[in-house]
């Protein structure tokens, strides 16, 4: 298996072009002109405009500098990922749909769906949840949670990984338990012997593997994205607490390659605060794979929870809610004792 | 300049915190051998307890959110009332500034939370006007007046011993943090010579481990050779009195740092051509 190294493959620079900063129109593979409304929303790798025609459409139109620096290797990933009729008739994915072109016939982008939903990066915040997801309850996250790890796993049947597991790609509806990604274009993406890999990561977010690796020279396995997938999950029932958040400790990339999850067997560094007593009430069929995965598997892939243990893991912490085993609240105000025996609050389904 | 009070079942008794901070004097690794000697007679210290707000750990305790330290330390000596002819004094349109910067971080919820904001003045006197404190919890910017000479050095010691000890609070609660940023405005030149050598020193030293970003802005008649001593990075100067926009840069490199997903991350910041002639 080929992986894309992109220092094989160089384009001739593209005079750095203003024209792309204040974009109104772009052109389809057929020459067609599509009028763009006004900016969406920026990011390091580009800008995202609605088409005016399309509603439900959105284009993203890659920096000049990042179109000369890798513009290449972008276009062979997008134009692969546009074929690619699966992924594309996701309604949970912003999936590259076609690409698109500036006056010059010169390819600068791609179209995709436009998904809504706020950050899950605001439903993992623990000052800003209540005001995104009002009434939000442990029920719901564990909806969230598993529309989010069905995706992902639809999406590993396909040959594609997350790669960087960002929070902020992570849209989540406040009025239903849906969740959509985007970013897509970041994925790792396998297509026959070659894989596009996803260049962005970091370390605090990733499996000591891959530390200190340039991140589009790393091939992400099922057991690498199992390690930020575990983050992930943590985090949302956490309310932004990081896994590795450590009082007294140090970095969190630090903690990590030291395996030091102070919510382990010991419980030692648990940082004060609400965050024991939410932990406290989290199922032991939950904390027993957080435990696996952040501790044993921060040093051996093998020990990491699978997707497939997640959703069982989390399917039937869903039940015992429904059946008033468990606190639903977000934050319960006292630790879970030895003799809890639940809620008594069976939920309405 | 007030914050907002938080209830907190957790709030230690001041006796207690008084104790804790005596523990964390000594902690403190010696900043204090950067900058060579006890803090300035002339400085005033507003301790942040003595008015009743809440102790900075109870926020640090209940927002885990990752800090960005924001320390500035404004020159408000008697140069800066003077009028140099492009409409109102510098210190107006500092305060001015000032204002728009908070508010525009309240504007941005990711970064009202984690952008943690800390004001020192030097203006005959080294004055802490602000501990640190999130700018979610800024209720209100007061106005300085303009008077006395400019004990920059004594400015930079205090903002910098503050950050150190803000760093170790981080670290004992658990909290990670960005790198913090030392963002110094003067219009002149430090007039407390000796401390102002120790303390350049001490933030370029700092500055050159990357434990540090210094960014040093010189206003009009600023000695811009003199306060690019105090950072890695040579002193930019503001283009007139362009406070807005420089504050504007300020917000917007702010919100970056504090959107990017990690503390490890690499920030791009804006260009600084809006507020700054190069």
């Amino acid at each position: 298996m080929f992986y894309y190294a992109p220092e094989r493959r160089r384009r001739s620079a593209l005079a750095a072009s203003s024209a792309n900063e204040a974009m109104n129109t772009v052109y389809s593979r057929e020459g067609k002109c599509r009028y763009l409304g006004s900016l969406y929303a920026t990011g390091g790798e580009g800008a995202i405009y609605p088409l005016l025609e399309r509603a439900d459409l959105l284009v993203k139109i890659y920096h000049a500098q990042v179109l000369e620096k890798r513009g290449e290797l972008l276009q062979d990933k997008v134009l692969m990922m546009c074929e690619q009729q699966h992924h594309r008739n996701n309604g949970r994915l912003a999936w590259p749909l076609i690409p698109v072109y500036d006056a010059y016939r010169r390819w600068i982008g791609y179209a995709m769906y436009r998904r809504q939903g706020v950050p899950m990066a605001k439903l993992a915040h623990a000052m800003l949840y209540e005001r995104h997801f009002p009434g939000l309850d442990r029920r719901r996250v564990t909806g969230y949670l598993l529309n989010l790890l069905r995706t992902i796993r639809e999406l590993h049947d396909g040959g594609v990984m997350l790669g960087d597991c960002n929070l902020r790609n992570i849209l989540c509806d406040p009025s239903s338990e849906e969740i959509s990604l985007i970013d897509c274009d970041s994925f790792q993406v396998e297509l026959g012997e070659w894989v596009y890999t996803c260049p962005v990561g970091f370390p605090d977010m990733t499996p000591e593997e891959h530390h200190g690796q340039d991140f589009s020279l790393v091939v992400r396995t099922q057991e690498s994205e199992a390690f930020s997938i575990a983050i992930v999950l943590f985090m949302a029932l956490m309310l932004g607490r990081h896994p590795y958040d450590v009082q007294g400790g140090g970095e969190r990339a630090e903690n990590l390659r030291r395996a030091s999850f102070p919510y382990g067997v010991g419980n030692s560094g648990i940082p004060a605060g609400r965050w024991y007593n939410i932990w406290s009430h989290m199922p032991y069929r939950l904390k027993a794979l957080f435990i696996r995965t952040l501790v044993e598997g921060a040093h051996d892939p093998r020990k990491r929870a699978t997707l497939a243990e997640w959703i069982n893991a989390i399917e039937q912490y869903r039940k015992e809610i429904d059946k008033g085993y468990h606190e639903v609240a977000m934050e319960p105000t006292a630790p879970k004792s030895r003799t809890y025996r639940g809620s008594g609050r069976a939920q309405s389904t | 300049m007030r914050r907002s009070v938080f209830p907190s079942p957790n709030r230690p008794s001041r006796e207690s915190a008084r104790n804790y901070l005596d523990l964390l004097s000594a902690r403190v690794p010696a900043v204090s051998n950067l900058l060579g000697g006890a803090v300035s007679a002339q400085a005033e210290v507003v301790e942040p307890w003595d008015d009743g707000v809440d102790l900075p750990a109870d926020d640090l305790i209940n927002n885990p959110s990752p800090r960005c330290a924001c320390m500035l330390v404004l020159d408000t000596s008697a140069s800066m009332s003077g009028n140099w002819g492009e409409g109102r004094p510098p210190i107006h349109q500092l305060n001015e500034g000032l204002v728009a910067f908070v508010a525009a971080l309240q504007s941005d919820e990711i970064a009202s939370f984690s952008v943690e904001l800390s004001i020192i003045t030097v203006g005959g006197v080294v004055t802490e006007v602000l501990p640190f404190t999130t700018a979610a919890q800024v209720e209100e910017c007061p106005r300085f007046p303009a008077r006395g000479d400019t004990p920059l050095g004594g400015g930079i010691k205090l903002a910098l011993q503050r950050l150190e000890e803000r760093k170790a609070e981080y670290k004992r609660c658990g909290v990670p943090y960005y790198q913090p940023w030392l963002v110094v405005i003067s219009d002149g030149a430090p007039t407390d010579g000796y401390q102002w050598t120790a303390s350049a020193e001490a933030a370029r030293t700092l500055s050159a481990e990357r434990r540090l970003v210094s960014l040093m802005v010189g206003v009009e008649y600023a000695n811009l050779s003199r306060l690019s001593a105090a950072s890695t990075r040579p002193a930019l100067k503001l283009k007139g009195l362009n406070f807005a926009a420089f504050f504007e840069w300020l917000s917007v490199s702010m919100s970056r740092v504090s959107a990017s997903t990690s503390v490890c991350g690499q920030i791009h910041l804006p260009p600084v051509d809006s507020w700054a002639t190069i």
